[in-house]
């Protein structure tokens, strides 16, 4: 398909800046990708271009991610964050895959039936993906709340790449999507991921193990082999993207309280200290 | 169905995939099927060109497949349901209608033409370019969406003028849906204005990729017979219609 050269828009400049720290400079991409790193702080609302009719000035609040394998903790974490910062009187919104109204059980049904062919899937995870920015995250921002996001682009991407679909096309694909505050990345070994998620169901699943790759007919090599993949897509990302690693290995509380000290001084919350109440004390180990 | 097998059999698979790569460009001709798409407005005639060449071809006995914008049973049910509860924004309808046409690419369009198909299309990527386009939505994002799409053989763009186009739809119409007249955009209150505005805006993006794409332009206000023949004379001349013959192997 031939693409035709057009002037690049001038990308408005959010107006409200964060209390980011200044990041240090990624390397630089060869060949002007559609989406560049994060160069400067978090000024540009977006990694490309604007969102369709969005005014990026209307922001106000924090979106934080927690990106991460299956089984590295991140969903026990939001649960955490969410209370600690509920308790510290912030309005908080969440997100994740497969939650939009617009496709979010469309998505679980193409999944269970499993007659769907990679791009169409990509396809369908990215409208999923751009509901949940329309209709809850930029609401929420707007209103000044803090979106706890469990998983985000990156995953997305890391998803297809594996799979073969170029790298650039996924990029450009997410060009639209807002860059985060914070973007965290809980890190585990594949091995210790698959003994969680085995607690959790007592199996594996299909997706999760990467069985549509063919990598292997042995579920946990299968597993394995696929989330290394995504381990080193992450890899790659984690530089570019300038995500905060934190040791996935470590226990929940340990985890929580890094998490909590990073994203206090991103609010301007001065103490850190937080307990889950007895609802949440499950998690605490 | 033996010819056709014994010609199958002569080609043997590529070591290196020849299906277009999500990203990168299409190799011209790296497969030996033909494809054909209708473009233009609603109530250019393109559809009905489109079902008389088809007839044409069928009668004839020819390998063919058609094919339908924003018709694959996976994602129907999710469009249904974005355009009744009015759900869809310029992104979303864009890239609800790319996983359509991604479906149907990857399951239908793509394995035919690898197969030795004619492959026939009411409306490809050109739609969304023009009607997404005409919603907003940034061309370099529209053409890097659809870069995995095979470069059509021929894209005919059935050219009305818009007076002609909007009085065939409201005449033929009870009522305009929501999205068809482009009542997301807030142009007007009235619906048929609305989709007038809408249609004039996709016009023109249409008539913006007339070189750019290698449109082949028919005046949509021809009598019907009339544009059909050019049509047929038009894929008869430029697509080698004997290697889609049933008997291929024994006419040659």
């Amino acid at each position: 398909m031939p693409e035709p050269e057009k002037p690049e828009k001038p990308e408005k400049e959010k107006a409200a800046a964060t209390a980011e720290p200044q990041q240090p400079a990624a390397p630089p991409v060869a060949a002007k990708p559609p989406m560049p790193p994060l160069e400067e702080e978090a000024s540009l609302p977006f990694f490309g271009e604007p969102l369709v009719g969005f005014d990026p000035s209307e922001i106000s609040g924090s979106l934080i991610v927690i990106e991460g394998m299956d089984g590295s903790g991140r969903s026990t974490q939001i649960s955490l964050l969410q209370e600690w910062l509920e308790s510290e009187g912030f309005s908080v919104q969440t997100s994740g895959l497969r939650r939009s109204n617009l496709v979010g059980r469309d998505i679980d049904q193409l999944l269970a039936k499993n007659a769907v062919t990679r791009l169409t899937l990509a396809l369908m995870y990215s409208t999923d993906f751009f509901d949940q920015i329309e209709h809850r995250i930029v609401p929420a921002l707007k209103s000044g709340a803090v979106v706890l996001a469990d998983r985000y682009v990156f995953t997305l991407i890391a998803r297809g790449v594996v799979r073969g679909i170029n790298r650039d096309y996924l990029s450009g694909l997410y060009a639209m999507a807002l860059r985060p505050h914070l973007t965290f990345w809980l890190n585990v070994r594949p091995e210790t991921a698959f003994g969680r998620e085995f607690k959790k169901a007592q199996a594996i699943s299909y997706w999760e193990a990467g069985r549509d790759m063919s990598l292997s007919h042995d579920l946990y090599w299968s597993f394995i082999r696929y989330q290394t993949m995504i381990k080193r897509e992450f890899e790659a990302q984690a530089k570019k993207y300038n995500f905060i690693e934190l040791d996935g290995e470590a226990s929940v509380p340990t985890v929580n309280k890094l998490l909590r000290q990073r994203i206090a001084e991103h609010l301007g919350i001065r103490g850190t200290k937080y307990a889950p109440s007895s609802a949440l004390a499950h998690l605490w180990r | 169905m033996e010819t056709q097998e014994a010609q199958k059999q002569q080609r043997s698979e590529p070591a290196k995939s020849t299906l277009p790569q999500p990203g990168r460009p299409v190799p011209s001709r790296a497969y030996p099927g033909a494809l054909i798409v209708v473009e233009g407005t609603d109530g250019s005639g393109k559809s009905t060109q489109l079902y008389l060449l088809k007839r044409w071809l069928e009668i004839g006995g020819y390998r063919l497949h058609f094919t339908e914008w924003n018709s694959s049973p996976l994602v129907k049910a999710a469009t249904r349901r974005g355009k009744q509860r009015r759900l869809l924004t310029p992104t979303t309808f864009s890239l609800l209608h790319a996983a359509d046409f991604a479906d149907r690419c990857e399951r239908q369009i793509m394995p035919l033409l690898q197969g030795d198909y004619l492959v026939l299309a009411d409306r490809y990527v050109y739609t969304a370019f023009a009607r997404d386009g005409a919603r907003g939505c940034p061309e370099k994002w529209l053409r890097n969406l659809y870069r995995f799409a095979p470069i059509p053989d021929i894209t005919f763009y059935f050219r009305a003028p818009l007076d002609v186009a909007v009085q065939r739809i409201l005449s033929g119409r009870p009522k305009l849906k929501y999205y068809e007249a482009g009542m997301d955009l807030g142009l007007s209150y009235d619906r048929a204005e609305s989709f007038r505005l809408f249609q004039a805006r996709i016009l023109e993006g249409y008539d913006n990729m007339v070189e750019s794409d290698n449109f082949v332009v028919l005046d949509g206000t021809l009598p019907v017979n009339k544009l059909q023949k050019q049509m047929r004379d038009i894929v008869a001349s430029r697509i080698d219609l004997k290697r889609f013959a049933p008997h291929a192997a024994e006419a040659e």
